[in-house]
């Protein structure tokens, strides 16, 4: 480690000209001459796929000790992180169940999937809970420059009912502030660029549309900061400074791309100005900055709405022309049943795009996915019967230490999905006494 | 909650018993899955309390054996149970197994001519089961407001586990009219093995247990047995074997009547209205530190127990019989129908329907030649 004579500040930005604001990666100098290596942050993320995932596909073969030992087409992808992550099975959300309220499990089950009760089956006044993400938020985020981060890649309705009498508020958010108040995913990945690195304008079009045809790197206003900056830095630290600045440029990049494309693609189209028209595209320019968000330390906690409960979305880019949503309700037709098995595939394949950059982004002595506690999973099992039982759950990364990946562990059936929420907010430094329908935390010694 | 626009189906009886001690867990098991296969009640879950692999098996060769075959098309249709997990049984996990018992291994262990079992079900570890609190728990919050009764057969633990669920006891207030406890002798009588089991278990219940309690006693159970008779002669349809004939002459030499308090508990249950048994007055059961009760009657209490009534002696009898001889009424198919899709309350244990597992794919039936009871 390069040792300075003064440790520069954890929270330190480069300014510039205008409203640019970058925040820092973690940085060798960022700990003081002598002292104690600095404990990094662990960091929450939450991914949810909708309309459940073909299980077949799903559960890995395993070795006495849980270690995987063969993985299934869906769970092919992640190969590379066997060591990094745990399969939870038979995890399950009760409160997504119909529980006398009749049809709308896609309403029920995105909505219970973070505040862990049944949601009030309404399109009007809607009720459900704080989420846990947002618990955690509320204890740490004062911390980081944003509580928390909401990010999403399809519909951010908020009003009108999207499944059988639920409020598209359910289907279309993760994250809820209180009873009565959800947190929106951002999608426009411009958007959310601009909220991270300018002063969290929302551009007009017109403005936007100004700014491209001026348009600098948000890196060339800070151009004098980092100059600065840099000749206090020892050579790692001038090398990481470099990588970090150089993916903001990268996401820059692509998100000029995108606009250029939407363009060309169709001028008329109302997608948000910066929201690509390719699936990996848009999920790669998201997770990008997640890990920026991350890696800056701008926030410890995520909520990712990949697609929302329900979604129709076809999948061209990979030959699916049909809704995602009408596949799943497959009834055991082999040629939908494929198709749902590759947009399942097609989902972990991006995620494991995003696991490999956190993998590979060192902090300290460790690496960002090692200080990371990312949940990927779904609020349905089987997406054509709409079950709530044993959902797929993947928990990734080791959180810091507390977590000891590689293994799939199965708890016994009926085993509330509000545990795992719980082991988090604990792991998270926020535990509680209760959380929605839990029963108590996961068995510390199987995560552990 | 109540449901929007369902009616109310019968009531649904969620059983918790230490299965396999006795021979009357599994005469009350029987009796319920049949009483279920006539669409009288449903059986809406089952938890045991007894910490033994081998008792959920046994559990759930039963309830299959007692449904007939399972109903075509289960895989292709919409719908999620209402409020459990389909085949799904609560079993008891305190860390340490109990006792086998010699009916738990027949059952298990019986194999058929062609070596099959003979007995067959999909249990096979731990991890296929779930624990008791969270079994009850999950189920409750899927019925009518006050349709659902909770039938105790053995210690009171899972129910101590139950109410210790974060936020529960609203919500057992709710959706349970009453509990009947087959736990203890009254007014005052000898130890009760399955209060001796767990003393601690069975004052919090009595205690705390946020609805009426219709406590059952042994003495009731020593009044009304099941006749040896019955093993004998009511099961000739069932070849090669019948699980409970096979249980029945496991658990004692034959011949013999197995007292059931278990049975009464869910006789009544079933038929609350029906003047099978007398009431006692309101009071309050206390647990003694040898494991004895005690009712001290007075207004306002929130315990009575059961008082056979010699007059109903026959008719309780031939209930019995009737219902744990007859034959399994086959399912219908998962998926819509008779509380169909994702139906509010209609489901028990498994489908979406009436029938415990499955549901009843034909209108109820009454039971023949069981007249009904005096007054």
């Amino acid at each position: 480690m390069y040792i300075t004579g003064k440790a520069l500040s954890r929270r330190t930005v480069l300014r510039g000209m205008g409203t640019a604001a970058v925040a820092l990666p973690f940085l060798d100098s960022m700990v003081p001459a002598l002292a104690a290596p600095t404990k990094s942050p662990v960091r929450l993320a939450f991914l949810y796929v909708p309309n459940g995932i073909m299980m077949r596909d799903w559960n890995p073969a395993v070795d006495y000790e849980g270690k995987f030992t063969d993985f299934p087409r869906a769970m092919k992808p992640l190969e590379a992180f066997r060591d990094d992550m745990l399969q939870l099975g038979n995890l399950t959300h009760n409160s997504g169940r119909a529980l006398l309220d009749g049809a709308g499990d896609h309403g029920r089950c995105s909505g219970s999937y973070l505040t862990g009760i049944q949601v009030k089956k309404t399109t009007i006044d809607i009720k459900a809970s704080i989420s846990c993400d947002q618990i955690i938020a509320n204890k740490i985020g004062s911390q980081t420059r944003f509580p928390s981060l909401e990010l999403g890649m399809d519909d951010a309705r908020q009003a009108g009912d999207c499944d059988s009498g639920y409020s598209c508020a359910y289907t279309n958010n993760l994250a809820w502030r209180s009873d009565t108040q959800p947190l929106p995913p951002t999608l426009d990945p411009r958007v959310l660029f601009e909220r991270l690195f300018g002063d969290g304008a929302i551009l007009t079009p017109e403005e936007r549309a100004q700014q491209a045809k001026d348009r600098q790197s948000i890196l060339d206003f800070v151009t004098a900061d980092t100059k600065k900056l840099e000749t206090s830095l020892g050579p790692t630290d001038r090398r990481k400074l470099d990588e970090y600045l150089s993916s903001i440029r990268e996401v820059e990049r692509q998100l000029e791309k995108a606009e250029k494309d939407n363009k060309q693609i169709n001028p008329g189209m109302d997608k948000p100005y910066g929201v690509p028209a390719d699936f990996a595209e848009h999920f790669k320019l998201l997770t990008d900055m997640m890990l920026i968000a991350f890696q800056s330390d701008m926030t410890r906690v995520m909520t990712f709405l990949v697609t929302r409960e329900g979604t129709s979305r076809a999948y061209r880019e990979i030959g699916i022309p049909d809704g995602h949503h009408p596949c799943t309700h497959h009834q055991n037709k082999p040629d939908l049943m494929e198709k749902v098995s590759q947009i399942n595939e097609y989902h972990t394949t991006q995620l494991a795009g995003f696991l490999a950059k956190l993998k590979a982004t060192k902090e300290g002595d460790s690496n960002l996915l090692d200080n990371s506690m990312i949940v990927y999973g779904a609020g349905l099992s089987d997406g054509n019967r709409h079950l709530h039982e044993d959902l797929p759950t993947l928990l990734i990364g080791r959180g810091g230490g507390v977590l000891k990946p590689g293994r799939r562990i199965v708890y016994r059936r009926e085993t509330p999905m509000c545990n795992l929420h719980m082991t988090l907010m604990d792991h998270m430094g926020v535990p509680v006494e209760n959380f929605g329908d839990a029963s108590g935390e996961l068995n510390p010694a199987s995560v552990s | 909650m109540q449901g929007r626009g369902v009616v109310k189906p019968p009531t649904g009886i969620a059983f918790d018993t230490d299965f396999g001690n006795d021979i009357d867990s599994f005469l009350t098991l029987a009796f319920l899955r049949s009483i279920a296969g006539k669409g009288t009640a449903r059986v809406i879950s089952v938890s045991i309390s007894k910490a033994n692999l081998k008792a959920a098996q046994a559990e759930d060769a039963i309830t299959k054996f007692y449904e007939g075959p399972p109903p075509p098309g289960r895989g292709g249709a919409v719908g999620s149970p209402v409020g459990g997990n389909p085949d799904m049984v609560g079993l008891a996990d305190n860390g340490k197994m109990a006792n086998d018992t010699p009916i738990l291994n027949l059952i298990v262990a019986k194999k058929d001519a062609e070596g099959k079992p003979a007995y067959p079900g999909s249990i096979a570890k731990l991890l296929d089961t779930a624990e008791p609190g969270l079994t009850i728990r999950n189920i409750l919050l899927a019925q009518n407001d006050l349709n659902a009764v909770v039938v105790l057969d053995g210690p009171a633990t899972s129910l101590v586990q139950l109410m210790g669920l974060y936020g529960v006891r609203p919500q057992i207030t709710a959706k349970v009219k009453y509990l009947v406890a087959a736990i203890g002798s009254y007014p005052n009588g000898a130890v009760d093995a399955a209060i001796k089991n767990d003393i601690a278990a069975a004052r919090k219940m009595f205690a705390e247990w946020p609805t009426p309690i219709i406590a059952v006693g042994s003495e009731l159970g020593d009044a009304l047995p099941y006749p040896a008779t019955s093993i004998e002669k009511d099961f000739a349809w069932a070849v090669p074997s019948h699980p409970i004939v096979d249980a029945y002459k496991a658990f004692k030499p034959m011949p013999y009547d197995a007292p059931v308090p278990g049975m009464a508990a869910a006789l009544y249950a079933t038929y609350p209205d029906d003047g099978y048994f007398k009431l006692s007055e309101p009071g309050t059961i206390t647990v003694l530190d040898d494991g004895r009760t005690r009712f001290t009657p007075g207004p306002g209490g929130k315990h009575r127990y059961l008082i056979a009534d010699p007059a109903q002696k026959e008719k309780i009898t031939a209930l019995y019989t009737e219902l744990v001889s007859a034959k399994p009424v086959p399912r219908a198919a998962f998926g819509r129908g008779r509380g169909g899709r994702g139906a509010s309350g209609a489901g028990g244990r498994g489908a979406s329907g009436a029938g415990g597992r499955g549901f009843l794919p034909v209108a109820p039936e009454p039971v023949a030649n069981i007249p009904p009871p005096q007054e």
